[in-house]
């Protein structure tokens, strides 16, 4: 069976660091951008399962890489979850337009997104 | 019986006889002498009573003059107590006493009233001067939604001049039809207090405002005045709203270090850390990221400080070119990772400042380790400071040969948490340090900042500070 691929999407360099860590040694394989620009064209080319992005980057934001992956029709099925450190969650309804698969709040724990990406993954592999 | 009575019948009496005798003397045909004797004593009679009457009209003049000024007289002490009008005078002077009591008793009333009247009109003048002093906008207005008193704020914001003496409609005067449509629904619905948030354009900039519409009922189950007050409450909706912005910055800014601490200690405890190599690197990155954090509480908390005035400062005068010197060598070691040159100023020779040595140290030294953090290897760093004597003021400046800012950010890099997005990719930082900077020479020093910078060449960030009297006494000496 093929690794499952996973982009992690952070301009902090230690977060990266710290999930592409855990993913790898749970199985995955793991491609890092720091920005939404360099996620999105990582995404069209190597077509991950599932992406996990940070809220705040320069350049292209994780909401403005999620809105373009949906613009997409060969990445508007990859299932996103979205790490944020701001003060105030993410609208409801923006989560569900944007069909965003789930939402952590920075300070995150790795075991919590180990486990919310296999829960995302399974829940998509029935779909 | 008395006296004057006796008088009287004896007059009258006298002057009847005389008569009757007078006119038997003619019809007998008695003597001329006789006629005329008993005529004369008629005569005296007529004048003998005339006299009395003439008495009597002087004492009823002198009376009615007394009732028609009002005075207090004492008209029995004048005449006898056997006087044949005593009776009449006793009646009269109780009159006088009883209109003389009325007219005392009328005369306090009249004062009282005229007091109240003076109390009314003075608690009047102070309601309107209390009225016309706050900043609130007062507006009353009746059952016709007529206004009734406007106070000056109200006629500024709303461009009317409120006339005591011709009450004109809401409508015609306040330019808000919201607002009247308030004044008029608060009426009709004779709720007690209501209390709306109420935006109308000023200038061209919106303008909020917290409206309370009480209402003045008439005793009778009716409305009788709309009492309108208007508190412009847009600073405090823009104070939370930056205190919204600080609080959400400072939670992303608290949570990033934080986030990186919890997740590399939760790997070290998970064991996912495999060799000794990589737990000393998860070890380093909890160790900088606390340090960061650290960083980040102490910026918050002396900004914070120098916004609120609680932060102690020292002010001592000092030379700035020691102060730059001192701040040089503690970033060289910094600078020379990276290959970076550092050139410093030649000392100048009355260059003495007012200032709290640790904080201007500080000043410089986070211009010196932004100048580090965004200029390339090999690159160079040049301090330099310039004494305006004719403006009694020192300037120093740090040129980098730099990344550069773009100029849409230019403006903006001394603003709280403003962080240069294209340049995050050669540094991290809080984007308090400039703030930092910015605070402690213009707020602390009553000093200035500025900068200056092309994209791709370099920056010069400055910073400009008033030297202390002494100095500049014996600069322009």
């Amino acid at each position: 069976m093929d690794k499952r691929k996973a982009l992690v999407v952070d301009d902090e360099f230690h977060i990266v660091q710290v999930v592409s860590i855990k993913l790898k040694n749970n199985g995955y394989e793991v491609m890092t951008a720091e920005n939404g620009g360099m996620a999105y064209d990582l995404a069209c080319q190597n077509a991950p399962d599932i992406i996990i992005t940070d809220y705040q980057m320069p350049v292209m934001s994780g909401l403005e890489l999620i809105e373009k992956l949906r613009q997409n029709s060969d990445t508007t099925h990859i299932p996103v979850i979205m790490l944020t450190a701001r003060g105030f969650s993410i609208e409801e309804d923006q989560k569900e337009k944007l069909h965003i698969a789930a939402c952590l709040s920075k300070p995150f724990s790795p075991r919590e997104v180990l486990q919310t990406i296999e829960d995302v993954l399974a829940q998509s592999a029935t779909v | 019986m008395k006296k004057e009575y006796i008088n009287w019948g004896l007059v009258i009496g006298v002057g009847l006889i005389a008569t009757v005798f007078s006119i038997t003397a003619v019809l007998a045909s008695m003597s001329g002498t006789i006629t005329v004797l008993s005529m004369a004593v008629v005569l005296l009679s007529f004048a003998a009573v005339g006299f009395m009457l003439a008495g009597y009209v002087r004492q009823l003049q002198a009376m009615a003059h007394s009732i028609s000024v009002g005075s207090q007289i004492r008209l029995t002490s004048e005449y006898p107590a056997d006087s044949i009008l005593n009776e009449v005078w006793i009646a009269a002077e109780q009159f006088l006493d009883g209109s003389n009591q009325k007219m005392k008793t009328l005369q306090n009333e009249n004062q009282g009233v005229t007091w109240q009247l003076q109390l009314l009109s003075q608690q009047k003048n102070s309601v309107e001067t209390v009225l016309n002093s706050i900043h609130d906008a007062v507006i009353v207005t009746d059952n016709r939604d007529r206004i009734i008193l406007a106070n000056a704020s109200a006629e500024n914001i709303f461009g009317f001049k409120f006339d005591r003496d011709v009450f004109q409609p809401a409508q015609k005067m306040i330019p808000s039809e919201e607002l009247v449509a308030m004044i008029s629904k608060s009426r009709t619905s004779r709720t007690a207090q209501v209390r709306h948030e109420l935006t109308m354009e000023e200038s061209g900039n919106p303008v909020s405002y917290d409206t309370v519409l009480s209402c003045v009922e008439d005793g009778r189950g009716g409305v009788l005045q709309i009492v309108t007050v208007l508190h412009d409450i847009t600073r405090e909706k823009e104070v939370a709203r930056m205190k919204n912005d600080f609080v959400s910055h400072v939670s992303h800014e608290l949570k990033t270090p934080l986030a990186s601490i919890n997740a590399y200690a939760e790997m070290l405890v998970d064991g996912e850390a495999e060799d000794i190599e990589t737990i000393q690197q998860f070890c380093g990155v909890i160790q900088s990221q606390a340090q960061r954090l650290s960083r980040l509480i102490e910026d918050i908390l002396n900004i914070s400080r120098i916004e609120s005035g609680l932060i102690k400062v020292s002010r001592e005068t000092h030379s700035l070119a020691l102060v730059i010197r001192d701040a040089v060598e503690m970033i060289t070691s910094y600078a020379q990772e990276k290959n970076i040159t550092i050139q410093s100023p030649a000392p100048i020779l009355y260059d003495q400042v007012n200032i709290d040595r640790d904080m201007i140290s500080q000043v410089v030294i986070n211009l010196l380790s932004n100048a580090v953090k965004y200029t390339p290897a090999e690159g160079r760093i040049t301090v330099d400071s310039v004494l305006n004597e004719a403006e009694g003021q020192i300037t120093v400046t740090i040129t980098d040969t730099g990344v550069g800012i773009p100029a849409e950010d230019v403006d903006h890099v001394f603003d709280k948490f403003y962080r240069v997005q294209a340049n995050n990719k050669y540094a991290k930082g809080t984007g308090l340090g400039l703030n930092l900077v910015k605070q402690i020479v213009e707020t602390v020093h009553g000093g200035s900042v500025f900068v200056t910078s092309t994209p791709g060449q370099g920056s010069t960030f400055g910073f400009v500070l008033p030297l202390s009297k002494e100095t500049a006494a014996q600069s322009v000496s």
